[in-house]
Order: structure tokens, then sequence, then C-alpha cells
């Protein structure tokens, strides 16, 4: 298959770029203990019940482990695409557009997860208890975590593929991306974990797409949800993915029915 | 030999929005746009054989790329048919773009980050070309154009003129009935030049493919194409052989002329003098005159006394420059 072809190429392209992983999880692992403090005092200060500090730092840190998954931007050589016009490369070969752009955007994010998560993980596992990375609640939950996992990175290229539709209407990657980056890390969870947030605000973001990406594999992770609660959520995660897949495919296609390059 | 390519008064219209001058002139541009139409292309009727190397040239501007962008199904024309090896190309671009191969001369399509070797494996993929067909292929690309020393070096660290060899080379895999090639030899040295004209030569004779081909460089069109189209402000302005044109102008000649003494005013009749400077003078036989040597000399020393002379012929580029200048482009 001509789409697993492409995946597989910008997994082996990310792959190359050990300088940029290890940049990176550097700056996770420090990113990671900010928060954590931050949030310890927080949890201090509240009357929250159903959160303990242990569970809120390992939210943190797969949330710091995972961050180039779940990560909205719109992939830089995609930009480039659009703004110089080589978009039309695209046009060129018998695929369908939509996919060879959801190929890519997957394959890059895989990759770059695999190359950062495991220090990360290995890391919060030996910090102590009050600020470190727990082991998931039972096997039953690790397996769902996985699952939901893979389902949210899924969800997260569908967004990010809206994203690209946003930058080709406007031919403003940078505006888009910045636009779909900030609402999304607020809605999912990933600026502050949806826990803490109040319960109206948790009531209406069940309703949106965004906390089906990471909150949910977290929230499994650390036993927030019973077996047959995760299921369900997992089921729901997957028509979201469903729902955002058919419109973003919609969307691209009465947009590049438009497109026009111009110049030579 | 039927036609591979029909272009039946094809038109392509732009509208760009009309950006006023200053920070105000810009403000009030959010409120009030205005638009203008640029028809990049009026009525554009053509049609190429199989087996045809045609040079598609025009001055900047002209409508060379819309048009090249249109037959790769890119773009959707205004008005107009266009029929391209059985298909219409914005319509059925899927499967038409099975059988054309792009090159455009400023613009990369292999992938950046890996080695060359692992695009070209991925474009067999993506054409779905038989592991058979595609050993075979990629053996008389790298025989003819010298790649397999190439195929392990990520595309990004390869030079300009391996790059646009590489970039051929992705283009021809799945041997497309068609090549398109924008540009190809822009910014290459002498010797790879020769290298990709040898090489486009060398494709349209064993496969029979149509090559169609953009460039400012008329050396490419003298040495690779049997047919011209000229293109000047979307409009197609001539169709046809380009040995017929490159007579038509090569009967003018310029004539340089050593004089043995300095001489105030030089008149031949049916010359004209194009450059006068001390005992040398640079002529050039008006259309009406068909220069002859015996005669042109015999001419000369009725009057002057000379001591040299050379005669040389248009160039190429000359021609097209008169070319634009008769269309007014």
């Amino acid at each position: 298959m001509s789409y697993v072809g492409i995946f597989k190429m910008h997994l082996k392209g990310e792959l190359q770029y050990r300088g940029k992983a290890i940049s990176g999880i550097v700056t996770q692992v420090f990113w990671g203990f900010m928060r954590i403090s931050l949030f310890t005092a927080f949890l201090a200060t509240s009357s929250m019940q159903d959160f303990s500090l242990y569970q809120m730092s390992s939210y943190i840190w797969l949330g710091q482990a995972f961050l180039a998954a779940f990560y909205i931007t719109v992939p830089p050589e995609v930009n480039k695409d659009i703004v110089r016009g080589d978009i039309c490369y695209k046009f060129i070969r018998p695929m369908d557009i939509y996919n060879q752009w959801y190929a890519s955007v997957l394959g890059s994010k895989i990759a770059s997860t695999l190359l950062r998560f495991s220090p990360i993980i290995i890391l919060g596992f030996c910090l102590p208890n009050s600020m470190g990375l727990m082991l998931p609640v039972s096997f039953e939950a690790f397996l769902l975590f996985c699952v939901s996992m893979c389902i949210g990175v899924c969800l997260c290229s569908a967004v990010i593929l809206i994203a690209i539709y946003l930058s080709i209407k406007t031919l403003m990657p940078k505006g888009a991306s910045a636009i779909v980056m900030s609402v999304t890390s607020l809605l999912s969870g990933a600026l502050i974990p949806l826990p803490l947030m109040p319960a109206s605000v948790q009531t209406v973001l069940n309703f949106l797409p965004f906390r089906y990406m990471s909150d949910l594999p977290y929230r499994i992770y650390i036993g927030n949800f019973t077996i047959a609660e995760s299921c369900m959520q997992i089921g729901i995660a997957f028509v979201w993915l469903v729902a955002l897949i058919v419109i973003g495919k919609l969307l691209m296609k009465s947009s590049l029915k438009k497109v026009v390059v111009q110049g030579g | 030999m039927p036609s591979i390519i029909e272009f039946q008064s094809i038109c392509k219209n732009f509208k760009i929005s009309l950006k006023n001058k200053g920070v105000w002139g810009s403000f009030l541009g959010l409120f009030k746009r205005k638009y203008k139409t640029i028809e990049a292309l009026q009525n554009v009727s053509f049609s190429i054989e199989e087996g045809d190397i045609v040079g598609y040239i025009g001055p900047n501007g002209a409508g060379k790329s819309t048009t090249i962008k249109i037959m790769c199904g890119i773009l959707t024309p205004t008005s107009g048919t266009c029929q391209i090896a059985g298909f219409v190309p914005w319509k059925d671009r899927k499967k038409y773009v099975q059988h054309i191969g792009v090159v455009f001369g400023q613009r990369s399509q292999l992938w950046w980050d890996v080695p060359v070797i692992e695009s070209f494996e991925l474009l067999k993929d993506i054409y779905k070309i038989e592991e058979s067909a595609y050993k075979e292929t990629l053996q008389l690309l790298d025989k003819t154009l010298n790649l397999s020393p190439l195929f392990h070096v990520p595309l990004r660290q390869l030079s300009l003129g391996q790059k646009m060899k590489c970039e051929l080379a992705g283009a021809l895999l799945h041997k497309p009935k068609i090549l398109f090639l924008d540009e190809p030899t822009i910014g290459l040295d002498a010797v790879t030049k020769l290298a990709v004209r040898d090489f486009i030569k060398y494709i349209n004779k064993e496969w029979k493919t149509t090559i169609i081909l953009t460039t400012h460089d008329m050396n490419d069109i003298d040495a690779l194409t049997n047919k011209i189209i000229l293109i000047g402000k979307g409009k197609v302005l001539y169709n046809g052989s380009f040995s017929v044109l490159k007579n038509k102008y090569a009967r003018t000649k310029t004539i340089t002329v050593e004089f043995a003494k300095e001489y105030k005013t030089i008149q031949i009749e049916g010359y004209r003098v194009l450059e006068h400077n001390k005992n040398v003078a640079t002529l050039q036989n008006e259309p009406t005159t068909e220069f002859h040597t015996q005669h042109f000399i015999e001419e000369v020393c009725k009057k002057y006394e000379i001591v040299d002379f050379s005669v040389s012929s248009i160039s190429v580029d000359e021609i097209l420059a008169q070319l634009y200048k008769e269309y007014e482009l």
C-alpha cells in the first residue's frame, strides 16, 4: 500500500534526528518538574478528593512523555508546500491528498514519540511517590490505555488535517496552526490536567472531541475510570475519530477544488 | 502519428485583488477591495503528436506554467476542452496522472530527508510498478544517468545537478507516456546540461515518450525539440517546426569588417551599419538582400579598402529576441 509507504517514509525521516529528540526530552523533563511543583501547590490548597498527588504527577509525566504524540501543529513541510505552491506535486500523484497527508502526519508523530517517550517514563518510575509516575492501576487498564492511546493519536492527526485545511484556506499556516494549537491544548488537558478544572467545564468538554485525545488514556492509566466506563469512553473516542476524518475529507475536497497555484 | 494532446480554445482567468499603496491604502483594503481579472490564457489551441519533443516557449509571464499546470491536472481552465492520452486531466486526475511524469526545475518532488533509493521505492509503491519492471527501469536510468553512487545519499545532501538527475529518474520510473519538463536545465553547469539533454533525447527515442519542455535556454530548444509552440500574452503565436523558423532568421548575417583606414561614413547598398568605430564596422544585410560572400566583397571593395572581415549567423537567442520583438512581447 502506497499510503503505508508514505507513513514509513516519515517514520524513517523523523528517526534520523537524534539531536532534536534529545533536546526535546530535556525540555519535557524540565517542564515536567515545573508543572508538578505548580500543581502540587494548587492541590495543597484545594479540597480535591478523587485526584491524589501521585495521580496528578503521573498524569503530568505521561503528558510530558507523550507530548509529541498529541502536539497539534501543521508540519513544517506541509506549511512550505502550501505557502510556496509545492502542493501541486501532491496533485500529480495517483493518490488521495487527504490520505497522503494523514499518513505523513501520523508517521512523523509516531516516530517522534517513539524517540522521546521511554527516557521520561523511566525517569518517572524512578522518582518518589509524591512526584513520580505510578504503574498502571491494573493490567486491563494498561491494555485499554494502549488502545485509547492509538485512537487518541489518530484523532489528533485528524484534528491536524483540519488545521491544514484552515492553512490552505487562509494561506497563513502559522496563524491557523497557532489558533488550533492554543485552543486544543487548553481543551484537551495538555495545559492544565482536566481533573483540576471546574466540574461544569468538564461537563462541557465531554461533548467535545479534544479530551478524547490525551486526557482519556492518561486517566484510564491512573485509574480514574472503571473498566466499563473506559470502554464506553473509548467507543465515544472512536466515533469522534470517524466523524473528524469524514469532516476533514469533505472540507479538503471542497477547498482543493478551488486551489489555484499562481506564478511560475 | 495520432495526436496525444489536444488543446481546444482553453481560457484561464485569474482573479487577483489589487492592493492600494501605503498604510492607509492597506487599511482601506480591509473594507473594500478591487479585483482585476487576468487572462492568463486566451483561446489556446494546439495539438501534439505522439513521440514529439515540443518546446513550449515564451517570455516570462506568458502563460507557460499555467498551460503546464492545466496539462498536469493541477489547474482547471475557465473554459475550453482538453484531451490528453484519452483523459480530461482535471476530471480523472487520479487515473490520468499514472500516465504522465512531471519535473518542475525549481521544485523537488522527492522526499527531502531520506536516501534517494527510498524515494524511488516509495514511488514504486505509489505507481504500483511491478518489481521486475521497476528493476529494469532503474537499471536503465542508472546506466544513462550514472545514479547508483547517489542512491544511498539523502536528497538534501546532493548538489543541484545530482538532484536534477534524481528528479528526472523519479519522474520516469513508471514509464509515463508523456513527460512534462518545466525548465529542467535551470542552474545546471555545462556538463550536466549536456548529460540531461542527452538523456532526454535517449528516453524519447527508446520509449517513444512524448516530451513537452519549457525553457528559457535556447540551446535546449535547439538541441532537443523538433517543434515549438511560441506563446505570448496568453495567446499562441507560432506553432510549427523550429528549423523553419531558424532558416527564416538565419538569412540575417552579421559581418564585421576591418578597413585599411578610417572612413567617415560607410554606405553599402543592401546593408545596414550596426556599429562603426574607427576602422571597424559591423554590418547586417537588409531583409531584402540575400547575403552572398563574393557579391559582398565586390560591393565593398568598389569603395573601400579592407583588411579583414568575418561573417556570423544570428544566434538562437537572438532569433528569439527578434521574434519577441516582432510580436511586441
